[in-house]
């Protein structure tokens, strides 16, 4: 008998607050998701109650197959606990100099995280986050923050996830990983857009680059800068 | 309570009043329980709890040490549910007005932004910690008194960085020394009753209670 797969399914699920509301329903199963909108449209709301650490105004959330999770807030200073930034990778239970030698910040093993400045807390943040595996990866936000190399090695990253749920809310709109599905929230609704390319077609927040891509005639298999390049030397034939 | 100018003035006697003797403790105890909605102190029960617990462990040592613990622990209790009436009543912008009301557009500005300020880090502080906490559930870390120093550096390091942020932004915008209001205040007549009764609560908690009954045993 195999290892059940995992999924998170969002029954009817509600958050109000004075006059903004949203509701989500849905099932996310293994792999890549993206979940768009726009600022303040309930994004990190979203994250937040799938991560378990808000409740829910109505509705239920049921996971199967899931037994470590973990969200990564939008702001990295948000997730700091310690005092030295050797201190804050013990704190998320991986190596200090394993980590900071690999994003090219071993000199700063002593010094106070929130010295540093935004992008780089940013990268030692997700490099903690991203050196584990869990069965449900929430990132809030991940590609702020960073600037195009960074992102691109993110996306990288996150397209080596070979098992788990991966779930990424943003408003990035150039370089993002491929993914397995495309979510977005419109007037306070999740709504699920299906898998690309097809999902294209009635994506809102479909990013400009696409348009004109498929607009040329050459519509992009998923949302990769990877994707983009290929579609490009179609044109070109 | 509507005027801070009666609201603040009124906590301050009160304050007193409670400190001063038991029986103004308990004559500002009654106060409380008239002039306030109480029901507002849920909103900050763990704040207030643990603020008790605190007083009641230095009332232990207090009673231990030489006695007069049970009067001092009566009489801060009361002074905390005060300072929360205070706290939980108060409105960004207040303390401003009251400076420049009191003191002017110079010295009073000063005064209130810094009193501002203060109001504003104490917010910061206490959504930090709820934050920190946060971050350390997300992390699967147990919340123990050994994570109480790298919070606390954590905080203080905020409080810092944000100071200097502030700082920076009044240097920026050419801020020197001073500026320019017009306070208004709205009293309600409930206000003017609440705050008379305060200041009799204090003319009572001066007059020496067990002086008077020795005299007509």
């Amino acid at each position: 008998m195999g290892v059940p797969m995992a999924s998170i399914t969002l029954n009817r699920v509600s958050a109000v607050r004075d006059r903004w509301s949203l509701s989500a329903s849905g099932t996310f199963n293994e792999g890549v998701h993206l979940v768009s909108g726009e600022v303040g449209s309930g994004k990190s709301t979203l994250a937040l109650m799938m991560a378990g650490l808000f409740p829910p105004s109505g509705g239920d959330i049921g996971k199967e197959g899931i037994t470590t999770s973990m969200l990564s807030l939008p702001f990295p200073e948000l997730h700091v606990t310690a005092i030295s930034v050797a201190g804050e990778c013990a704190s998320w239970g991986v190596d200090p100099g394993e980590i900071l030698d690999a994003i090219g910040l071993a000199g700063k093993k002593e010094s106070s995280p929130l010295s540093m400045s935004r992008g780089e807390l940013k990268r030692l943040h997700l490099a903690c986050v991203l050196a584990k595996d869990y069965d449900l990866l929430l990132l809030d936000e991940p590609f702020s923050s960073l600037d195009c190399e960074e992102k691109v090695k993110l996306c990288k990253r996150i397209g080596q996830q070979s098992q788990g749920i991966c779930v990424i809310f943003t408003h990035e709109q150039n370089i993002l990983p491929r993914v397995t599905r495309i979510w977005e929230i419109v007037d306070g609704m999740l709504v699920d857009c299906g898998t690309p390319p097809d999902a294209f077609t009635h994506w809102h927040h479909v990013p400009p680059v696409i348009t004109k891509l498929t607009a040329l005639g050459a519509r992009p298999d998923n949302i990769s800068p990877d994707d983009f390049l290929e579609a490009v030397c179609r044109i070109q034939g | 309570m509507q005027d801070p100018r009666i609201r603040i003035a009124a906590a301050t006697v009160l304050s007193l009043a409670a400190f001063m003797s038991l029986h103004g403790a308990a004559a500002v105890f009654l106060w409380w329980l008239v002039f306030t909605p109480r029901l507002q102190l849920a909103k900050r029960i763990k704040m207030v709890v643990s603020l008790i617990l605190m007083i009641a462990f230095f009332s232990l040592v207090l009673e231990l040490s030489g006695g007069g613990g049970l009067s001092y622990f009566i009489r801060m209790t009361v002074i905390v549910l005060i300072g929360m009436w205070l706290f939980s009543g108060q409105k960004s912008g207040e303390f401003l007005s009251i400076g420049v009301w009191l003191f002017g557009d110079r010295a009073g500005f000063e005064l209130g932004m810094v009193a501002e300020m203060g109001m504003q880090s104490l917010a910061s502080v206490t959504a930090d910690l709820d934050r920190i906490r946060m971050a350390e559930k997300i992390k699967g870390m147990q919340w123990e008194v050994r994570s109480l120093v790298p919070a606390g550096l954590v905080l203080v390091h905020s409080a810092l960085a944000r100071a200097e942020d502030t700082a920076e932004l009044l240097a920026v915008r050419g801020y020197q020394y001073g500026g320019t209001l017009c306070p208004t205040f709205f009293t309600r007549p409930g206000d003017i009753v609440a705050g008379m009764s305060a200041v009799c609560i204090l003319i009572f908690a001066l007059i020496p209670v067990s002086e008077f009954f020795i005299l007509y045993r």
